[in-house]
């Protein structure tokens, strides 16, 4: 809300500057966001919480800076209470269907209107400030006393209803064409002024277009109504319009205004010599006026709460500073009429913090008992992985979690399709609008950006974060592209590849005490605009469950004596897998076999067709005696045997 | 030459040798100093040859007098050739120490992710315990039980990107206060950190974020206590003792009082400024009540902190979106462990 401080000053005594006054709004949680020097004025830019309605007009402001420092003194009202010349009320009849969807309505009827009436200068230039449009002298009079008193108003062009007026609920679907030339489609939760021709104002929201006022219109009818917040909420958001009216409603206007508003009119229209005005009508049942909340003070819990040392009658002095009643015989306060954030204890505590300033709370630390820190395992997992990847020449990147359409978006983590995505009902464009099921995609793009402007050789980004796919799932994805390292002198160039990726499975394994096949993971090449990207995905949430089930870090104690090795190069199956061998030979449970290794691998010329030839490494060890090369010619025959007759290898000279 | 003559002799060549070994610059000065004070020519040398004057017993002391000083020497001038070789990058053996490696095996962290981990540690040292919730919420734990009926003109601040089935993406990180409420009996102290979503972008709103929420609830929590917390962790993450924090009422429907923080923060022009930082306040007795913990026994504070916003601020970005590009030459320059 836009106020200029000589607008302030037609309420309030200042002799501050502004800066000084705005620091103490600011303070009393009444944000100001920015001052705007205009001419020899300062233009004020609060940004009120939804909960401070009673300061939603200059006069609110004034009233609020009142209260915060007495220096701040209150002018005495300028209305001017004249022997008005009343013309007749309009003829037309107003009912209200039932008194609790309006329990206060009043209007006043304005007769020939000078079509040559403009309003004064100051009054246009407070509104051109707020940042009102101007539209007629007449509304933007009612304009300005919304912004200056707080009370939205409408005016109807009086010879455009036809019939008499019904304020009732809307029929399910029933159509307003609005002042802003829309159709909103309406629903029986709606409050509605009719007339015998249909809607003529969707109440306290927006008018309707047949009897808006124009520049021919000669006699007008002014509403200035309650409209219960609790009637208006939401009301405005769910047909996707949002006026000062309906801002103001929903937040809650104070019901004794509409009859001052219509009085201030008055006092500018006799001021002005706009027109003929009549006396205020008004139509009411004060048993549907908002209930003032009776709440009796719990004055330990106030100073509990806040941790603040603060006497009884120092905290009543407060409240009723801003206009609490106070009844002595329940110990208890009542809200002002203005404040329907005062409902429940926690509203007066809350009160109480605000006028004691919270700067001048003490600053008092909790008593805690002293126990070590727990640290939260799976971060701890996450940042150990992190720290070995960023140890690893890896960049960690973070993504949006959305995405689009793209082909690479079709798979889930490991790399399967999936096209059961989430979708965004809402989204906000299209390149956002579904939730991403793998993580390589993402990192894919990243790549691709780099390459259009950076010129590295080798690219190894990961990123871990959940994924969207049937089950939502914590998941780490390294995706390397172009070389193993970055060019260097030392090193001859070759392409990172999927071993490369096999390393890292067995590297975090290892960490954590596990063995490669403990994880859940997948190596994948993909190409993507003709550009091809090595993939690893590996699932953090199998990983936290082995970790939790895994047994603690122990010594093992090992032999002092002397090892011999075997080696052995044969032509195996292309087939058949390294694991499927390691796992064979474990099987056959060797005598004092420690330890094997892979050399070599080869396939090619001089191998036969279907074969590939692998070097193999055999350690044997006794832990009580010293074994001998007998011994360990015996234990690489058995070996030798059992490879012969399960995968019928062939031995190489 | 007598015994005592020598000794003085020696003494003025030391002290006249460590002044210039310790002014000399460059490899090729150290060589001629060298040849200066133990070189053939030197003059050590040269009184080396007048003690066959001296008696056998005198020869001997003056022997070892000389043999000292001359150990001195040299072992200044090696001390200074190891300094002198590291600064002209040249040892012994033609290693060039200039000569970049074998390649860098270091990465990079992401900002972000390393703003959140020291966050998470300093409220891990204030004995709060880390937990997460779900990143796609229903309803009720994202609004209802947070005191923001439909009907609130509240949520008109939270722009909700919204699934099927009446879920949502959270757009704050107070849903797992929720989930933890129901789970567990006060006291309660967590964190929550984790990704949240809005539907808001331009230079200072990205649609998804990060956020740590912190809650605390048991007896006898009060707000001077949320002021001690706040101003604890905002001293300790700026690592400045003397920052400028202040306490201002706001609004939000979860907490009451509210507060806003701000710091007080100085531009590179120089200019003191005020920038709000989080949101905080003691939790909502509604809030409460609906976890079914007695507002009437219990209180507790809360908040919630804005990762990017204290990432952009400790590390001089201004543009929020740099944290989603990931650019090689932004992430490189987290490269620091």
């Amino acid at each position: 809300m836009k106020i200029t401080r000589s607008w302030l000053e037609d309420y309030l005594d200042i002799s501050v500057k502004t800066e000084e006054l705005c620091h103490e709004l600011t303070m009393a949680g009444l944000e100001v966001d920015e001052i705007t020097k205009i001419g020899n004025d300062d233009l004020i830019d609060i940004d009120l919480t939804p909960n401070r309605s009673d300061c939603l007009s200059v006069f609110g402001v004034s009233r609020e800076l009142n209260i915060i420092n007495k220096k701040y003194k209150m002018k005495p009202s300028k209305n001017k209470i004249v022997n008005h010349d009343f013309c007749e009320n309009t003829k037309i009849n107003f009912t209200i269907q039932d008194n609790k969807i309006c329990p206060r309505y009043s209007y006043i009827y304005l007769k020939n209107i000078s079509s040559s009436y403009a309003n004064p200068e100051n009054i246009n230039a407070r509104l051109r400030n707020s940042g009102v449009n101007l539209i007629h002298p007449i509304v933007d009079m009612l304009n300005y006393i919304m912004l200056d008193f707080g009370q939205p108003m409408h005016a109807y062009d009086a010879d455009k209803i036809m019939g008499d007026v019904v304020i009732r609920l809307a029929k399910k679907n029933e159509v307003i064409k609005a002042l802003d030339g829309v159709e909103y489609k309406l629903t029986n939760e709606n409050i509605v002024i009719t007339d015998s021709k249909g809607i003529i104002s969707l109440a306290g929201i927006i008018g309707s277009e047949n009897t808006s006022v124009t520049e021919s219109t000669k006699n007008i009818i002014i509403e200035s109504a309650f409209f219960d917040p609790n009637l208006l909420a939401n009301k405005a958001r769910k047909l996707k319009l949002h006026t000062e009216s309906s801002h103001r409603f929903e937040r809650g206007v104070d019901f004794n205004l509409p009859e001052k508003a219509l009085q201030k009119l008055i006092n500018i229209l006799q001021e002005n010599k706009v027109c003929e005005y009549s006396g205020i009508q008004i139509i009411e049942d004060k048993n549907f006026l908002p209930k003032k909340n009776k709440v009796k003070l719990n004055y330990e819990n106030i100073r509990k709460e806040i941790g603040i040392e603060i006497e009884n009658d120092e905290i009543l002095k407060l409240l009723l500073l801003i206009g609490c009643e106070y009844d002595k015989s329940t110990d208890s306060v009542i809200n002002p009429s203005h404040r329907y954030d005062l409902c429940i204890h926690a509203d007066y505590v809350e009160e109480i913090a605000r006028l004691y300033g919270y700067d001048t709370i003490p600053i008092v630390p909790e008593k805690i008992s002293l126990q070590p820190t727990k640290r939260y395992a799976p971060f701890e997992i996450v940042n150990n992985i992190k720290n070995y990847l960023y140890k690893n020449s890896y960049s960690e990147c973070i993504n949006y979690s959305f995405v689009n359409d793209s082909e690479l978006e079709n798979y889930d983590w490991k790399h399967k399709k999936f096209e059961n995505h989430k979708e965004i009902l809402n989204y906000m464009s299209i390149e956002q609008y579904k939730l991403r099921s793998n993580l390589a995609s993402s990192l894919i793009k990243n790549i691709q950006l780099n390459l259009n402007v950076n010129s590295e050789n080798s690219y190894k980004f990961f990123e871990i974060a959940n994924v969207f796919g049937d089950n939502l799932s914590r998941v780490l994805t390294c995706v390397a592209h172009g070389d193993k390292h970055d060019e260097n002198w030392t090193v001859k160039k070759r392409k990172y590849d999927k071993f490369d990726m096999t390393s890292i499975v067995e590297d975090i394994a290892k960490i954590f005490g596990l063995k490669k096949s403990d994880l859940i993971y997948e190596i994948k090449e993909i190409v993507d605009n003709k550009l091809m990207y090595i993939t690893l995905s590996l699932s953090i949430d199998k990983l936290i469950d082995k970790i939790k089930n895994n047994s603690k870090e122990k010594f093992t104690d090992y032999s002092k004596l002397p090892y011999i090795r075997r080696d052995l190069s044969f032509f195996i199956d292309v087939n058949i897998t390294y694991e499927s061998i390691l796992r064979f030979i474990e099987k056959t449970n060797v005598h004092s076999l420690k330890k094997i290794l892979l050399f070599d691998l080869y396939i090619g010329k001089n191998v036969p067709k279907e074969k590939k030839s692998l070097g193999m490494g055999f350690i044997f060890q006794e832990d009580t005696k010293t074994l001998t090369h007998k011994e360990a010619d015996i234990y690489i025959e058995e070996i030798v045997k059992g490879l012969k007759d399960e995968f019928k290898i062939e031995l190489r000279e | 030459m007598s015994v005592d003559t020598l000794k003085n002799s020696l003494k003025k060549v030391l002290e006249e040798a460590v002044k210039s070994i310790k002014n000399v610059n460059t490899l090729s000065d150290l060589e001629s100093m060298r040849v200066k004070y133990l070189g053939k020519k030197s003059l050590l040398n040269g009184l080396m040859k007048t003690l066959s004057d001296l008696s056998v017993n005198e020869k001997a002391q003056a022997g070892k007098d000389l043999n000292d000083t001359k150990k001195l020497i040299n072992d200044l001038i090696l001390e200074k050739k190891l300094s002198l070789s590291v600064i002209e990058n040249k040892s012994d053996d033609g290693f060039d120490m200039s000569m970049p490696g074998r390649p860098s095996s270091i990465g990079s962290i992401h900002p972000i992710s390393k703003i959140m981990n020291s966050s998470i540690e300093i409220f891990e040292s204030l004995k709060f315990e880390c937990v997460e919730g779900p990143e796609i919420e229903d309803d009720f734990h994202n609004f209802t039980a947070l005191n923001i009926p439909d009907s609130h003109p509240a949520r008109a601040m939270h722009d909700t990107f919204y699934l099927k089935d009446d879920l949502l993406l959270r757009t704050h990180t107070s849903s797992v206060q929720v989930r933890v409420m129901d789970k567990q009996d006060p006291p309660i102290r967590i964190i929550a950190p984790g990704k949240v979503y809005r539907k808001d972008s331009d230079i200072t709103h990205t649609p998804m974020f990060h956020q740590i929420e912190g809650l605390y609830i048991d007896k006898n929590v009060s707000f001077s206590n949320l002021k001690s917390i706040i101003n604890v962790f905002l001293k300790s993450f700026f690592e400045k003792e003397d920052l400028k924090i202040r306490f201002r009422p706001s609004y939000f429907p979860f907490t009451e009082p509210s507060a806003e923080v701000d710091i007080e923060y100085t531009d590179s022009k120089g200019n003191k400024k005020w920038l709000e930082i989080l949101g905080c306040g003691m939790v909502h007795p509604n809030v409460l009540d609906m976890a079914k913990i007695d507002s009437s026994v219990y209180s507790g504070y809360a908040f919630g902190l804005g990762v990017e916003r204290v990432a952009m601020l400790k590390l001089d970005i201004t543009d929020l979106r740099l944290f989603y590009e990931n650019d090689l030459r932004f992430l490189k320059q987290f490269q620091r462990i």
